[in-house]
């Protein structure tokens, strides 16, 4: 088929970077997000009219801080990571979120707390979405298959740009590591990169640090009025066979993709049983989620995480009188099969 | 074609990943769909090795699953991993030269004693060209494009057109090779469980082959050529030395450098001390 | 005969899941031997990194620990400042010791805080598959130097000797080769007699070899090992005579 490679989540996503006009990379040794930094830096040799470069830090703080010096300067840079790396590099993505710099960060979710398992989890969404001091805003992209791995990517680094936020661009080790046939349309950059230290006869002078609580909470409320503006932009999400659906499983991520397969495999019969994928976990489409979930009489969220999904979700439908049945497997996957198990089990 | 869920274990070392990722490509060019995922601990060796693959005429949406409709068991240390993904309807390999038959309680077991013929026949580290040669006849997969995705895949290592030759050999005989169904090969490509004592020419030698390596640091550190590559296998199924004490001076290197504490050589104590 | 290993060595832990040929083998069975020498098993804490380092966590019959990468220096310094009469062994590779965690190392040097840091060094970050090190020396290809990596980088990083420059003159600062063990182990006996007698800071760097990485046989790894050391002097590095 034209178009169709076989492709790992971690090559889909180098892919992703490059199209959309990224050409620094810094990064640091870190399973399973190092095949990232392997790959840019193959395409920097193979693909020596792209021009790219790359950086490979002494540590994760360093990596964030790089990329942010790279973007002050104009120039498309990112960051990949994981598990104790993504919580180093919370340091670099709040004076990201105080100055509304376009860092990208594509995190793969592994097993924590700690050093943990390298192998997968989707531990990461309290991290991602609210990992920073302060009340700083980062968009939160979740992919949910090898395709989305350079799509989500792509819009990364575009909503970065536009918004002026650091998105962080949530895979995880399951993802990152498998392959599978994909329909690869590359897509060109409509990301606009200029320099923040815009270098002109007037000179930029960035701060993060205020002397006065007032000053600061004048600088932070108008970064809530952009949000709440950007918002109804930024947000996505799925509603897959929620058309009449008496069950809803909420789920982001590859537990997703493993729900799809699930109601697939058990919608063949009478029961209607419906899927809410959020794309974005932050901003978060709670609009849509009330509409969906208004109709439901059961609601399963399932995730590979104490609740971590399940937190926002309830925060988001608060009060709306519903019942959630909260499927936890910290740092565990899901099949087909065992969803299809725990409808079954809570659908009686 | 309905899907097929196909499970591999092995361990570390054993070229597993090479094995899927030679499967995948092939059944990816004969215009299927495939997803593989690897999954393996941080360990570089000694620990399992395993891989999903699915194949399919529709698209794939999870890459791992429960039961496989073909379980591949390749390292007896791999086997408890199988036991979770089988059920009475798969088909399960296995190496019968380094896995014993009875630990496997399965109507459905089929047998190829893969790394003896690899090791007796062809060289022992292409004991996995063996199995994808078995596995991609079983799969359907088109015999040239399977080589063409091995060349793809390993085309580095082969330096030289006799060893790519005897690869190409390995492969076809495994494309053609008759599964054991019921008479199965002994496991003679097994770990030696028992202490190795040597003695003669004033001194005693141990060798413990459940801790060896067979990193031969040992006989690479012998200032005068006493210790070899031995027939027997060590913990991970890898040669273990044997030492000629009539060239051994005891001088010690072999104890000093053994990362495992696998082997010492002493003079025997004088009997006039 | 048959007790060919260290006394202190965990027997259970056996066979380890080190690489067959690891250097990290050579290390510990010099520092087991040590240990029962010394008598100090009961009164020993290690240390360990994330990397290759961390397959050590279960290695011994003593207390250990695996903490963060780049981040064991300072947690046996944080414990030896609690339990001042152990002896604080800190375990790390050169991806640890001389990236993320350089800053640790120097600061507890310049400290002159009390624990022994012991560092392997095999010039690649091993466990994540052999990526380029701060000690990867100019020309060595691997997945993130893929062109070799560049001179501008200058050789590879000399970590005894940035720390003598930092260091108290009490300061104990060796290294060491895993081809020459009693060497090697003379210079880790020095190092915890400084700790426990002089209540100084000791160093040890031992250059190591790693044929899974560097894709070379029992042979080879021994001979590179051998170029490794043309770059990186073995031997003390002694403190300069004080400038009056």
């Amino acid at each position: 088929m034209k178009n169709e490679i076989l492709i790992s989540g971690n090559e889909a996503a180098v892919l992703g970077t490059i199209d959309a006009g990224a050409k620094i990379m810094f990064g640091y040794p870190i399973t399973p997000a190092t095949e990232i930094l392997e790959g840019f830096i193959k395409k920097t040799e193979v693909e020596p009219d792209l021009k790219l470069k790359y950086l490979q830090t002494e540590d994760e703080i360093a990596a964030g801080f790089g990329v942010l010096g790279s973007v002050l300067g104009g120039v498309i840079s990112f960051t990949a990571s994981a598990g104790p790396g993504h919580v180093l590099l919370q340091d670099p993505i709040s004076m990201a979120e105080n100055l509304r710099l376009p860092f990208v960060g594509i995190m793969m979710q592994r097993g924590g707390p700690s050093t943990g398992t390298v192998n997968y989890s989707q531990q990461e969404v309290n991290l991602a979405a609210f990992g920073g001091n302060g009340d700083g805003h980062r968009i939160v992209y979740s992919a949910s298959t090898v395709l989305e791995m350079y799509q989500l990517t792509v819009k990364s680094f575009e909503s970065a740009w536009k918004y002026r936020f650091p998105t962080i661009m949530l895979g995880d080790g399951y993802l990152g590591k498998m392959k599978a046939v994909v329909k690869l349309d590359r897509e060109k950059s409509k990301v606009l990169a200029k320099p923040i230290l815009e270098e002109k006869a007037i000179s930029t002078n960035l701060r993060n640090c205020y002397s006065s609580e007032e000053s600061f909470a004048e600088v932070l409320n108008t970064q809530y009025v952009e949000w709440d503006k950007f918002k109804p932009e930024i947000v996505e999400s799925e509603s897959y066979k929620t058309d009449g659906a008496k069950t809803l499983i909420i789920a982001h991520g590859l537990v997703a993709s493993a729900a799809k397969e699930a109601i697939d495999t058990i919608s063949k019969g009478s029961k209607k049983i419906g899927l809410f994928r959020p794309i974005t976990l932050n901003p978060f489409d709670g609009e849509k989620l009330k509409k969906v979930a208004a109709k439901a009489q059961k609601i399963l969220i399932i995730e590979s995480s104490l609740n971590q999904l399940s937190r926002i979700v309830k925060y988001e439908l608060a009060g709306m009188k519903l019942k959630f049945i909260e499927v936890s497997r910290p740092a565990q996957g899901f099949t087909s099969l065992e969803i299809i198990n725990e409808i079954r089990r809570h659908n009686g | 074609m309905n899907r097929i869920k196909l499970f591999l274990a092995g361990e570390g070392g054993q070229g597993i990943q090479t094995i899927a990722k030679v499967l995948v490509d092939a059944a990816e060019l004969q215009g299927y769909q495939v997803t593989y995922i690897p999954a393996f601990g941080v360990e570089q060796r000694g620990t399992p090795s395993t891989a999903y693959i699915i194949i399919d005429n529709k698209p794939i949406l999870y890459p791992r699953f429960e039961s496989a409709d073909i379980a591949v068991i390749l390292q007896e240390r791999a086997l408890s991993l199988v036991k979770k993904h089988v059920t009475p309807k798969s088909k399960v390999i296995f190496d019968s030269s380094t896995v014993p038959a009875k630990l496997i309680e399965h109507a459905n077991k089929l047998g190829i004693p893969a790394t003896q013929i690899a090791a007796t026949q062809f060289i022992a580290k292409s004991f996995n060209i063996l199995i994808i040669g078995k596995l991609s006849q079983l799969l359907n997969l088109d015999e040239n494009l399977v080589w063409d995705s091995i060349t793809k895949v390993l085309g580095k290592k082969f330096k030289d057109e006799k060893v790519k030759k005897l690869n190409l050999d390995t492969f076809k005989f495994g494309r053609s090779a008759i599964f054991e169904v019921d008479h199965f090969s002994k496991p003679v490509f097994m770990p030696m469980k028992e202490k190795i004592v040597r003695k003669g020419f004033g001194k005693h030698a141990l060798i413990l082959p459940e801790r060896c390596k067979g990193c031969h640091i040992c006989i690479a550190k012998c200032p005068v050529a006493a210790l070899s590559k031995g027939d027997n296998l060590g913990v991970f199924a890898t040669a273990v030395p044997e030492i000629d004490l009539e060239k051994c001076i005891a001088c010690g290197n072999c104890f000093r450098f053994c990362p495992d504490a696998a082997i010492k050589v002493e003079k025997d104590k004088s009997a006039k001390e | 005969m048959d007790k060919i290993m260290p006394k202190c060595w965990k027997a259970e832990s056996k066979p380890d899941f080190f690489c067959p040929g690891c250097g990290h083998g050579i290390v510990l069975k010099q520092l087991g031997y040590l240990v029962d020498e010394m008598g100090i098993d009961r009164n020993i804490t290690f240390g360990i990194d994330i990397g290759c380092s961390l397959l050590a966590w279960n290695f011994f019959d003593f207390d250990t620990v695996q903490t963060h990468h780049g981040r064991t220096t300072s947690v046996m310094v944080g414990y030896k400042m609690a339990k001042p009469s152990r002896v604080a062994i800190a375990y790390m590779g050169d991806g640890g010791g001389y990236a993320i965690g350089l800053q640790a190392l120097i600061h507890a040097a310049y400290r002159n805080d009390p624990v022994t840091v012991i560092l392997v060094n095999n010039e690649n970050y091993a466990m994540t598959g052999g990526q380029t090190s701060p000690t990867t020396e100019v020309g060595v290809v691997t997945s993130t130097a893929p062109a070799g990596k560049l001179a501008k980088f200058g050789p590879g990083f000399r970590g005894p000797e940035l720390l003598r420059q930092v260091a108290s003159k009490d300061a104990y600062i060796a290294r060491g080769t895993v081809s020459n063990p009693i060497q090697f182990k003379v210079m880790l006996k020095k190092a915890i007699d400084n700790q426990v007698k002089n209540n100084a800071f000791s160093f040890v760097e031992i250059l190591s070899i790693c044929p899974t990485n560097w894709k070379t046989n029992a042979r080879d790894s021994f001979a590179r090992l051998s170029e490794m050391e043309k770059f990186f002097p073995i031997g003390e590095i002694a403190a300069e005579k004080e400038v009056k």
